[in-house]
């Protein structure tokens, strides 16, 4: 039989003929939609000349700044939240007013204090962060058996001691699928802020070569952010397998 | 689970401490106050801007906006979705293309939309089902994907015709994963259709946060946060509420199964 990925290439490669054919014989508005050779062309162009590489170095700066804060500040808070009813109940109203807000509707707040500045950027993707890691941190612990802490609690582990070993590893594959949902809202949310307001980075590159009508340029950033964004996902993967090997196997077995 | 839910006193004093404290901080610091008003200011900014009707008329286009979009992409996702989680060889063919097309963000479609559509409703409406479109269509395959094969062989064994078995054993069985998707997409529609409308918009409640920003009008700016994270806030109740009614005969099934 034929293996799977070969119908799923061929059809790409039916789809990008077409497209290319369409665009040669003009029956699109070849302006409108340049044949994928030419954005192709375009691509390596943009990428030897370095240009394309750094748009996309000025994003994930960005990008992993606000992600990795929106964890550490998180990541224990969720913690925290599932650990103690208290600090859950204190903090719970606060946190549904707050989440609802559409994360974009924060830029505009966000470029009153910062300006165009990465400070905007990083501010918005720390708050559309923010809620996946942590109701995903919460839910972990609330899930813990409590036999477990019982358990540390008759053998006087200290307190410290039994979040790091005991509820940190076992609300671990709930925390990472917090940062796996984060993951893709991380990247939607560089690319709004840039092209709302910035002046560099791969949404402003995209959003701007379209100003300037330069369409295959434009179709070409979005070719690398589509790669960027399926490296992103496959660097989590493999992340999540070496500090995880255990649940990554088991999750592998039920499917 | 916590028999009755307690109101929650704790939860809303903190609210209510950062409220007055957002207040106090803001009027002891005059220097701040073109970047954070106190609350009573936005209050104040809120009441002229709901009597003229400003913010209710740039409610009621997102709100036309997010609802096209996003009933499209709930049809086309769930109608697709069901046909490609069927016929495998169908979605062997497209499987490629849709995990290329996935990882993309999809806002990066915006420039394109702008090109082929103008400014105007049509692209951001397009914009919104593209992007809402995803976690539906992804949903929907997977729920008819992981349905046993038995439940559909046992229909076909006593001759149900195919739209019976579409419409009883495939949509209850896949429903669980078909509302996850659907749910996923109510948030993401939402942010679409504000974005969508900052960066080519002249109406619209993301417009109109913007540009007050823009015209250093911060109360106002803050009072048009507050209608969006409302309308999430309610779009989000409804759907909860819709669901609660919709797979009640399913929440029945998983407690019997827990005895």
């Amino acid at each position: 039989m034929r293996p799977r990925w070969l119908n799923g290439f061929l059809f790409i490669c039916v789809l990008m003929a077409a497209w290319e054919f369409a665009a040669r014989a003009e029956w699109v508005n070849p302006l409108l939609v340049p044949p994928p050779s030419r954005v192709l062309e375009i691509f390596w162009g943009l990428i030897a000349a370095g240009q394309i590489p750094w748009q996309i170095v000025v994003s994930m700066k960005r990008a992993a700044i606000g992600y990795f804060l929106a964890a550490a500040v998180f990541i224990p808070l969720g913690i925290f939240m599932g650990l103690s009813e208290r600090i859950r109940r204190l903090t719970e109203v606060v946190v549904e007013v707050l989440r609802p807000v559409p994360p974009p509707a924060l830029i505009p707040l966000a470029m009153l204090f910062f300006g165009l500045e990465d400070g905007m950027k990083i501010f918005v993707i720390f708050f559309s962060c923010a809620w996946p890691i942590l109701l995903n941190a919460l839910d972990g612990v609330r899930q813990i058996d409590p036999v477990l802490l019982h358990t540390a609690r008759t053998f006087h582990v200290s307190r410290a001691k039994s979040i790091l070993q005991i509820v940190l590893p076992a609300a671990m594959p709930q925390i990472l699928t917090g940062l796996r949902v984060s993951l893709p809202i991380t990247l939607i949310l560089v690319v709004i802020s840039e092209m709302v307001g910035s002046t560099d980075g791969i949404g402003y590159f995209i959003l701007d070569s379209q100003r300037r009508f330069k369409v295959a340029q434009m179709y070409a950033g979005m070719l690398a952010l589509a790669i960027l964004g399926y490296l992103l996902n496959q660097l989590f993967d493999l992340a999540y397998r070496r500090l995880l090997p255990w649940h990554w196997a088991m999750t592998k077995r039920t499917e | 689970m916590d028999g009755v839910k307690r109101f929650n006193w704790a939860g809303w004093l903190a609210l209510g401490f950062l409220l007055c404290l957002w207040e106090l901080g803001a009027r002891a610091t005059p220097r701040l106050q073109p970047y954070v008003p106190a609350i009573s200011q936005v209050l104040a900014a809120f009441g002229p801007l709901l009597r003229e009707g400003t913010i209710l008329k740039h409610l009621a286009i997102t709100l036309g906006r997010f609802l096209e979009g996003y009933l499209l992409a709930a049809g086309l996702g769930v109608v697709l979705g069901v046909v490609l989680g069927y016929f495998r060889t169908v979605h062997s063919f497209v499987e490629t293309l849709i995990e290329f097309l996935r990882p993309m963000p999809s806002v990066a479609i915006i420039p394109v939309a702008i090109l082929a559509l103008g400014i105007g409703d049509a692209m951001i409406i397009a914009v919104t089902v593209y992007a809402t479109l995803w976690p539906i269509l992804i949903n929907a395959i997977d729920g008819v994907r992981r349905i046993e094969k038995i439940l559909i062989d046992t229909g076909r064994t006593f001759g149900l015709p195919r739209r019976r078995i579409l419409w009883r054993i495939i949509l209850p069985a896949a429903s669980p994963y078909i509302v996850t998707g659907l749910r996923i997409g109510l948030s993401i529609a939402l942010i679409l259709v504000t974005t969508a409308e900052m960066i080519a918009g002249s109406k619209g409640l993301g417009f109109f946060i913007l540009d007050e920003e823009r015209s250093m009008n911060s109360a106002a700016m803050y009072g048009g946060i507050v209608v969006v994270a409302a309308l999430g806030y309610f779009l989000n109740r409804l759907f909860l509420a819709l669901e609660f009614r919709a797979m009640r005969w399913r929440r029945g099934m998983l407690v019997r199964e827990s005895f």
